[in-house]
């Protein structure tokens, strides 16, 4: 800012005073206060998906060995990286439940590309099919104005009937071994998802606080009319958030189609259920404008932990579900409280 | 006030946030037959002050009687019970139900659940008749003018039977004439034995309506004076701040008046801004007068690409320029300070740096700094003279702060041409005045400052020419020394 005019005192002698916080430098490198509370919050997930290893490791010791727990958090990959995607989704204040059907779409992709392609050549093509699905959502949802809800809720079907259409009604089978440990296998003992999913989160947080794409997403989340009126390009960055959402759905799908040596062309509903469920209990809000990458990750892993700890103690499945719903809503609610005491 | 009783009574009250001691041990008390003011810049305690009487806060200590009886209002409810109505700042109506559904709603009559729509009809048209509410009384009050919206707020503020009316910042959206007439109301309701607790930041009507006046400051009691013990609008202000402020409304005029800057010709946007035509100069502010839904908002949105215009050229600088969208204009070098401030200048969660920052981020290949970020952000607010913590919400800051805010982000881009709209609209006499000083800066520093303004005194004084709309066109056009404020009523609502 070059308008010198303007720091010139006026007659009633204006003083400079920008409090920032107290026994902090006045321009320090982070911003500690908000580093903590969001810590605080994802502390929180992190102490209950602590607290239910340890409880389940008592009640089933063999729940403790580290293949076990690696095991969990494969489990964990592949719903939190939708779930990083569809973070990027809700901040803007939109939603994608189109993410389980592109999942479907990208997974049976993946199988075919796997048996004429390479394997990475296959990856990047399940990667771009599941960007251009996305890229759909977002071009629909901002030349025509319509809500996101209904608009993938369109393109949830069309692309569940793609992935039928596309797969011949049946599930694609042998997918070469070559594919299956692109994506399957491991690095140092850790299997690539987890890795994958790892990486994704660090990148994702860090775009979120430091880049222009994460500051603008937030901004057209928290007030789309103010982020117009400051001149950022609403429509060009809501849409590549649905393109970032639906990448991320093509390597979950990749991954799925590499673990399972199969692609099912009927998968995906549970999938984005689970995803928007992670993204919640991470502190993301479905009105848009705040939203945690870490916690999409934590939220992810809880829930998988839950289900491999009720797995372990024979629980059957359809208690399951009744249980990881109770545990979503429960976490909500512990949220809210603690953010009422706060404010 | 030679009842003995006061109707309101709170004694001692103090309540303190985290960091802040909004309120220290504050009495006051407001009679039946009074219309009583609380007064004080933002952020002096009144908005917690009227929060812990309605029962939004809970006070740390002291007590809240209403006739003479303690009170402790856990929510809204209970305070209502005991007859106290509150007509709040923003209006709280469904905006999509009608003048009888919002009177009614939450009390409706019914039978088996069946509402009893007659019986709602005529209690609605019997509340609105006692406040002579001349509209349609069945089409969503979304489509009625926000004076109208507000007589219907207060019919269903009276229709609970209050006998203390708490009035925030009622004429804070409207003119002049509407005000009257709601001061009217207002003087009937106190005839009928009503407490009236008035806020407002206007001070020439608190003279005129009050019959006791309570300042506060920094969360503290200055004192209760009666009316005719207030010598004048410095009289108030000194209570205020705490000092004598001499340069309320900054005015003075342009310097130098320059080279022509903006030309707007026959901008037209259907139905709102008919064939405008409007040229600004370097070196002055020009005052743009009318009434509201006059057409003045829609023309400045459409000057910067806000909304689309049908025909209509801008030049600048003498050049012809396109302007599809905000981007464009910000790219020219044109700003816009909108009006509402929430809901379309301030992204609430976001940190006051990020919205300072908002228009272009300090960033390198689309990484943000966010060190650099909050240097440019103090940087930007420091000839603001404010103190803010540049890392919380702007959601926790007030009104007037938040309009620093939104300048800050503004000067930050260096534009040439400022619209300033509806500037100072709530907003405390101090930083009333400190941001009549940055306009005239801007002005001598050579740009080029349209302020629309609803508040005409402010309007005489700072304008170094005064355009006055109506209906969708500019009607008048008046040097400083041919306006007053007869002459600019007269063009804006002549029919």
């Amino acid at each position: 800012m070059k308008n010198s005019t303007l720091t010139a005192p006026t007659e009633r002698g204006m003083t400079a005073e920008v409090v920032t916080e107290p026994g902090v430098r006045s321009v320090s490198k982070f911003d500690i206060r908000g580093f903590a509370g969001r810590a605080a919050r994802q502390g929180g997930l992190l102490v209950v998906i602590v607290v239910m290893v340890i409880g389940f490791g008592i009640a089933r010791p063999f729940f403790l060995d580290s293949s076990n727990l690696m095991n969990v958090l494969l489990q964990s990959a592949v719903v939190g990286i939708l779930a990083l995607g569809q973070t990027y989704v809700l901040i803007t204040g939109g939603i994608d439940l189109s993410i389980g059907s592109t999942v479907a779409v990208t997974a049976v992709c993946a199988g075919l590309f796997s048996h004429s392609m390479p394997a990475i050549a296959a990856i990047v093509g399940a990667l771009v099919i599941g960007a251009i699905c996305g890229l759909v959502n977002g071009l629909l949802i901002t030349v025509t104005n319509i809500t996101p809800f209904i608009i993938t809720l369109g393109t949830m079907s069309i692309y569940a009937g793609l992935a039928l259409i596309i797969a011949g009604g049946q599930a694609v089978y042998g997918i070469p071994v070559g594919f299956e440990n692109a994506l399957a296998g491991g690095v140092a003992g850790i299997p690539i998802p987890v890795v994958l999913f790892v990486v994704l989160t660090i990148v994702s947080a860090l775009v979120l606080k430091y880049t222009l794409f994460g500051e603008y997403l937030v901004a057209i989340g928290g007030n789309s009319e103010v982020a117009r009126l400051a001149g950022i390009r609403v429509g060009q960055h809501t849409a590549t958030a649905y393109v970032v959402a639906g990448a991320s759905a093509g390597l979950a799908g990749a991954i799925l189609t590499a673990r399972l040596g199969a692609a099912d062309p009927t998968l995906g509903g549970d999938l984005l259920l689970t995803a928007i469920a992670a993204t919640v209990m991470g502190g993301t809000k479905l009105a848009g404008g705040d939203g945690s990458m870490v916690g999409a990750a934590f939220g992810a892993v809880l829930i998988a932990t839950l289900t491999a700890g009720l797995t372990s103690l024979n629980v059957q499945a359809f208690y399951q579900q009744v249980a990881v719903g109770g545990v979503i809503i429960l976490a909500l609610l512990v949220d809210q409280a603690a953010r009422a005491r706060k404010s | 006030m030679t009842d003995p009783v006061a109707a309101l009574e709170v004694r001692d009250l103090t309540k303190t946030f985290p960091g802040v001691n909004a309120l220290v041990g504050v009495s006051f008390a407001a009679y039946p037959n009074e219309v009583h003011t609380l007064l004080g810049e933002n952020g002096a305690g009144k908005s917690t002050l009227l929060k812990t009487v309605f029962g939004v806060q809970r006070p740390d200590s002291g007590e809240i009687r209403v006739d003479g009886i303690v009170h402790s209002f856990a929510r809204p409810s209970d305070a209502m019970k005991t007859g106290i109505a509150m007509v709040h700042q923003e209006l709280s109506l469904v905006p999509q139900m009608t003048a009888i559904q919002n009177l009614v709603l939450g009390r409706e009559k019914s039978r088996s659940g069946v509402i009893d729509w007659k019986e709602a009809r005529r209690r609605a048209r019997a509340a609105l008749a006692q406040l002579r509410f001349d509209a349609p009384i069945d089409v969503p009050v979304a489509r009625l003018s926000v004076a109208q919206q507000q007589i219907v707020e207060l019919a269903r503020a009276l229709s609970t039977d209050a006998r203390i009316i708490i009035m925030d910042e009622p004429t804070a959206s409207l003119t002049t004439a509407e005000s009257e007439r709601l001061f009217t109301i207002i003087r009937e309701l106190r005839a009928a034995g009503k407490a009236i607790i008035y806020v407002s930041h206007r001070l020439k009507e608190v003279l005129e309506l009050s019959d006791r006046v309570t300042v506060l400051r920094d969360g503290q009691l200055v004192g209760t004076r009666l009316r005719s013990d207030i010598n004048g609008e410095q009289d108030l202000v000194q209570m205020m701040v705490g000092r004598d402020l001499a340069a309320i409304g900054v005015g003075g005029s342009a310097t130098v008046v320059g080279t022509e800057l903006l030309r707007v010709e026959n901008l037209t946007v259907p139905g709102v801004v008919n064939d405008v035509s409007l040229t600004l100069h370097r070196g002055e502010i020009v005052g743009m007068a009318g009434m509201v839904g006059a057409g003045r908002t829609e023309f400045a949105r459409a000057v910067i690409g806000a909304d689309r215009a049908s025909s209509g050229t801008i030049y600048l600088d003498g050049k012809k320029v396109t302007i599809k969208r905000p981007r464009d204009a910000i790219a020219h070098g044109i700003a816009l300070l909108t009006e509402d401030r929430k809901h379309q200048s301030l992204a609430l969660d976001m940190t006051t740096a990020s919205n300072v920052t908002l228009m272009a981020p300090p960033a390198r290949v689309g990484i943000l700094n966010r060190r650099r970020q909050r240097i440019d952000a103090t940087d930007a607010l420091k000839p603001l003279n404010t103190k803010m913590q540049i890392d919380r919400p702007v959601r926790t800051l007030s009104g007037g702060n938040q309009q620093k805010v939104v300048l800050a982000r503004w000067l930050r881009t260096d534009s040439d041409v400022y619209i300033f709209d509806e500037p100072t609209r709530g907003i405390d006499v101090g930083a009333k005045g400190e941001i009549h000083a940055i306009m005239r800066r801007l002005a001598d520093s050579g740009k080029a400052v349209l302020m629309i303004s609803s508040d005409l005194p402010e309007v005489l004084a700072m304008s170094d020419r005064i355009v006055v709309m109506r209906r969708g066109r500019i009607v008048a056009e008046l040097g400083r020394s041919e306006a007053n404020e007869e002459v600019v009523v007269h063009h804006a609502a002549a029919e």
